[in-house]
């Protein structure tokens, strides 16, 4: 397993979507540490931008971008082995389809997470040096921040992970994982419409993926945090219990 | 006695009500160039995808250097396998596609990559892109990829696709060597009869998922080969006039009522004549001889009827 990881970091860092990540990654920190202002992407999350906060936690509340950045490692992980039909080779000589899996899910997700943390420390350090500390907090209370965010971030690539499997094919991966934010905010609206489901959509609100991230962000009770990372914790276990159930009966 | 490296146990693969592959018995020898024959759809896809562990069976077993089950799994790094088409990363060159399955299957010594290549004459274009690779490049990638950690059986599915003539010549030749040199087991799939003849010593015949024949190269050259096949009641007094009156001693008692003669020089008038008037009952005598796709129509034929 360990030279099955070995050899997915020799092949990542030769693909396309390792260079977009980190090129997309520096293009929106560098935009915000000459700008000043947090940058980003967001669904219309529920969380306030304005408060006193210093630029880079606030640049952390708008992470959702990484939820979209980190479809390529998954994407170059997993998806590519089955778009270019090269898993045979790896299941006829290397290991077996459940070590496969295994190895494959250990490497995504320490792989994607160590983007999502090594681009936000790049950009912290590279503003602390640029901006000073005018615009940057210190080091322990950034830190606190990445890793309050970091089990949704777990979650989020479990689910990508599962959806690789599930769907195999890049195309079908792709454009479910790029529209299940715009799906969920959609419903929202749909839900907002409907009197008698007001609570619903409160809870829908609350736990959107873009408002989990900014509020754990920006600050917010114990219990939403504590929410936050019991639905975190079950879609990361249901992810990986599902994933590998299905995987074990697919046909390669 | 030989070694048995590879053995399957009336191996059956199932997708909903169609049998891929029926009971199929399959006995693989140490050294063997095996040489798996059928049509398209034929099962024997299926048969190597069964024993290199890309599917389950829906029945039967198999052993692997006389190991089954989880020990059998094991043992499966010593074997190299290309299953149906070859499949590398198209945007990395031929060398660094090597060089992923070398960090995978854990191998330190870089020099196996540059070996395999010029074994499989690729060695020009170890620093081209997969992509853009012709069909007969990638089938010879795909062969260096099998044989990359000189695994002791390597399974080749259709190798020869996509090939043209001077190579198919020259990957016949590096067959021979892999067996020769490198004393590999090599189990070769095609439906080109005459190729696989060129190469194999032991060969299976497979139909709608079932196993025909497991034959010798020497047992297929004797029952393709022209003969006088006779019929009688009784072979052993046939044996014996054919012996000391016609002084003919290649010939083979096929069973209780049928003779094969290979003599050059027999002629069936004079064998009819002589064991007629030797009292010996002649069912049937003609000339016989079949190329191998007659062959192998006549098998497919015994089992459709």
């Amino acid at each position: 397993m360990i030279n099955l990881m070995k050899a997915d970091l020799y092949r990542i860092v030769k693909t396309k979507g390792f260079i977009i990540f980190w090129l997309v990654s520096f293009l929106v920190s560098m935009l915000s540490i000459a700008y000043h202002e947090p940058g980003g992407i967001m669904l219309g999350g529920d969380f306030d931008l304005n408060g006193a906060q210093k630029m880079d936690i606030k640049q952390a509340a708008m992470n959702l971008v990484y939820y979209f950045l980190l479809i390529m490692p998954v994407f170059g992980t997993i998806t590519a082995e089955f778009t270019e039909h090269t898993i045979k080779n790896t299941i006829t000589s290397a290991v077996s389809k459940g070590k496969f899996y295994f190895a494959k899910t250990v490497f995504a997700l320490v792989y994607s997470l160590g983007c999502f943390l090594g681009a936000n420390y790049l950009f912290y350090f590279v503003n602390r040096a640029v901006n000073g500390s005018k615009y940057s907090s210190t080091l322990g209370e950034y830190s606190k921040v990445l890793f309050g965010q970091f089990p949704v971030f777990v979650a989020i690539v479990s689910a990508f992970v599962f959806l690789a499997f599930f769907f195999k094919k890049g195309a079908a991966f792709n454009s479910i994982v790029i529209i299940t934010p715009l799906v969920y905010s959609l419903f929202i609206s749909i839900f907002c419409e409907i009197e008698s489901a007001q609570k619903i959509t409160e809870k829908l609100v609350e736990f959107e993926v873009s408002t989990m991230i900014g509020k754990l962000a920006l600050g917010c009770s114990q219990s939403y945090r504590t929410d936050c990372y019991i639905i975190s914790a079950a879609i990361t276990v249901i992810s990986c219990v599902l994933g590998y159930l299905i995987w074990k009966k697919r046909e390669v | 006695m030989r070694e048995i490296v590879l053995q399957t146990k009336k191996l059956t693969k199932s997708y909903g009500r169609s049998t891929a592959l029926d009971h199929a018995d399959m006995t693989v020898f140490k050294g063997d160039i095996y040489g798996l024959i059928g049509r398209n759809g034929a099962g024997k896809t299926t048969m190597m995808k069964l024993v290199s562990g890309l599917t389950e069976p829906t029945n039967g077993e198999y052993s692997l250097f006389g190991k089954t089950g989880m020990a059998a799994e094991n043992e499966k790094r010593r074997i190299g396998c290309l299953i149906e088409n070859p499949a590398f990363f198209g945007n990395m060159t031929a060398y660094q596609n090597l060089r992923y399955y070398c960090y995978q299957k854990g191998i330190a010594d870089r020099k196996q990559i540059d070996e395999v290549l010029e074994l499989v004459k690729l060695s020009d274009a170890r620093n081209k892109k997969f992509k853009t690779f012709s069909l007969g490049m990638k089938q010879r990638l795909g062969i260096a990829f099998a044989v990359l950690d000189n695994p002791d059986i390597v399974i080749l599915d259709e190798p020869i696709n996509g090939l043209d003539p001077i190579g198919i010549s020259e990957l016949r030749e590096t067959f021979r060597r892999l067996s020769r040199e490198r004393g590999m087991t090599l189990i070769i799939s095609s439906h080109i009869l005459s190729e696989l003849y060129a190469v194999a010593n032991r060969f299976m015949f497979i139909e709608n998922g079932k196993v025909l024949k497991e034959v010798s190269k020497s047992e297929l050259d004797l029952e393709c080969s022209r003969c006088i096949a006779l019929g009688t009641d009784d072979t052993a007094k046939a044996s014996t006039i054919l012996e000391r009156q016609l002084g003919i001693t290649d010939y083979k008692v096929i069973d209780s009522h049928e003779i094969r003669i290979y003599d050059e020089n027999a002629r069936p008038n004079i064998v009819n004549r002589t064991l007629v008037q030797n009292d010996v009952d002649v069912m049937k005598i003609h000339e016989s001889g079949v190329s191998l796709e007659d062959y192998f129509k006549k098998l497919v034929g015994e089992v459709k009827s």
